[in-house]
């Protein structure tokens, strides 16, 4: 009687005393962070404050292709209760050469787009246009000068070059919105909407979500619904598939795609240490899913010259599944993420998505987190670099190297700088890494010659700044 | 035991294993995980899900606009810049 009851007294100090170190340990990082920030105040749940996250991305591929450059800003406004209300802008520019889709010949290879111009003579003429184009020459209709011309633009590629078009030239511009707070008994229900505009292109989505937080709050189960609303308008007009590119200017205007989703979420608060979070997420897209500017060789069955070349073909509708687990350590000096994806779509593409980081605290005010990313795809069902003079057409086809089987790899370093306890900035830079089979089995006369991948690598820097006020 | 009864039981085993397995993650669910003054850790923003939301964000939009698969986070799309 006497042991049981001294067990139990231990057992209550073992509690009193874990409880005592924890509050401890809360309170000395709380003042910790105080005195860093120079402040009595915190941020935090039950406490209004305003989060203020800034952002620029500038990405560059090499061999002069894209270069976009990205700024973004968030404005999230904390309530006491819980409520969230988050407002989000971005804007891209994103400007340089993008490859056609067509194969490299040992031969020149010219191509045609269509155009719209301010006619600059008194009866029309030629020009040609410089710089951004890339030494395009510009064929102008006849027509009173000063007065919008349709024509036809082409550009050339040298022999053994991957073909690419060096008049690639958009902008983009990004509203989000998003509010959510606690309801009753549930933990969070929220809404949110978003609207992206660029030339070319503009979507509209709308997201609905619900979680509830069990166990103490450990363990958060989700349930997000995402729809999305898509216009494709191509310079240009959309082309009918397997039609031969031309510089004519063609109907329709546009195409539209819908877009319907889900993420079903589990995030689990482990052990004092380790965070995991697990989501599974259903996508399917209807409608226009072509890149419009995108076309393939028909080569020669001998020779492996292109005869022709063609628009390309994708089926409308795409159904996608995925499975994210992601895992947070810190087992000190050191904070890990670890994460996991897989993916697959019925149109033939799985891949795998291995994640990692470590971030290390350099002193009180400044970190530093190495990381690395390994992604591998399969290709999808209808992908082929060419097609073959006489042979029958596909139903689909495509040689977008986004679809095509390729490992990426990611490797890239963040220092960041918690400069009080309310403002933090960091850097971030990164190389991405395409590597792919660009001499395929079988490849066709010349095209044995030719690397065949048109896979990209691109270095990219991020400067990141956050705000947290009252 | 005809194709279409034995596709039935198969069925009717996989439902009442997803079903037994759900109850058995949700009652772990229960069980683990620190005590609320235990979550000292958890308060660091670096430990959180979805801190560094703009970086997650730019880098999903390279990933998305050089290969097929998107989404995981969360949702994928909202617009394209993809060429």
């Amino acid at each position: 009687m006497q042991l049981k009851s001294r067990r139990r007294r231990h057992k209550v100090r073992e509690s009193i005393t874990a409880l005592s170190a924890g509050l401890l340990a809360a309170t000395v990082s709380g003042h910790a962070q105080a005195q860093d920030a120079g402040v009595t105040d915190n941020f935090g749940p039950g406490v209004n404050y305003t989060e203020f996250d800034s952002a620029l991305l500038v990405y560059q591929e090499s061999g002069s292709r894209v270069l976009a450059i990205e700024p973004a800003g968030t404005l999230t406004l904390h309530g006491s209760s819980g409520a969230q209300l988050s407002v989000e802008v971005v804007f891209d520019a994103v400007s340089g050469a993008t490859p056609n889709g067509a194969v490299p010949s040992n031969l020149t290879q010219t191509f045609m787009t269509p155009v719209k111009i301010i006619t600059p003579g008194a009866s029309g003429g030629s020009t040609t246009v410089t710089g951004s184009s890339g030494g395009s020459t510009v064929i102008t209709l006849p027509g009173t000068p000063g007065t919008v011309s349709y024509g036809t633009r082409s550009y050339t590629v040298a022999p053994n070059m991957l073909p690419v078009d060096k008049g690639f030239n958009d902008r983009r511009e990004g509203f989000n919105f998003s509010w959510s707070q606690p309801l009753g008994s549930i933990s969070a229900v929220g809404f949110g909407a978003g609207y992206s505009t660029e030339k070319d292109y503009r979507a509209i989505t709308g997201n609905a979500r619900i979680s509830q937080n069990f166990n103490t709050d450990n363990t958060t189960v989700s349930l997000a619904l995402n729809a999305e609303f898509d216009s494709s308008s191509p310079y240009g007009g959309v082309p009918t598939p397997f039609t031969p590119m031309s510089g004519d200017w063609k109907k329709p205007a546009g195409k539209d795609k819908t877009q319907l989703g889900f993420v079903l979420g589990l995030t689990e608060v482990m052990s004092r240490h380790w965070l995991m979070q697990l989501n599974y997420s259903f996508d399917t897209q209807s409608g226009y899913q072509n890149d419009p500017y995108r076309i393939l060789s028909v080569v020669d069955a001998a020779t492996g010259e292109p005869t022709a070349y063609l628009y390309e073909n994708r089926p409308n509708h795409r159904q996608s599944q995925s499975i994210y687990w992601d895992n947070k350590f810190d087992f000190g000096p050191s904070v890990t993420d670890l994460s996991f994806r897989y993916f697959t779509d019925d149109w033939g593409i799985n891949s795998k998505t291995a994640e990692v980081s470590e971030r290390f605290d350099l002193s009180r005010s400044m970190y530093i987190e190495p990381s690395a990313r390994w992604y591998q795809q399969s290709s999808a069902n209808f992908f082929h670099n060419y097609l073959v003079q006489g042979q029958a057409l596909p139903a689909f086809a495509t040689s977008d190297s986004r679809l095509e089987a390729f490992t990426s790899l990611t490797y890239g370093v963040k220092l960041g700088f918690n400069l009080t306890g309310r403002t933090e900035l960091y850097f971030r830079g990164g190389y991405y890494q395409q590597q792919g089979n660009g001499h395929p089995a079988g490849a066709i006369g010349q095209l044995a010659n030719q690397n065949l991948f048109s896979g990209t690598n691109a270095a990219f820097g991020f400067i990141g700044y956050t705000w947290d006020f009252h | 035991m005809n194709p279409i009864s034995t596709n039935l039981a198969v069925r009717r085993a996989l439902n009442a294993f997803a079903c037994v397995g759900l109850a058995l993650v949700c009652s772990a669910c229960t069980t683990i995980g620190p005590k609320p003054w235990q979550k000292d850790l958890m308060s660091r923003r670096e430990m959180q899900v979805g801190a560094y939301a703009l970086q997650a964000a730019a880098e999903d939009h390279i990933y998305f606009s050089k290969e097929a698969s998107s989404g995981g986070r969360g949702f994928a799309g909202g617009g394209c810049g993809c060429n």
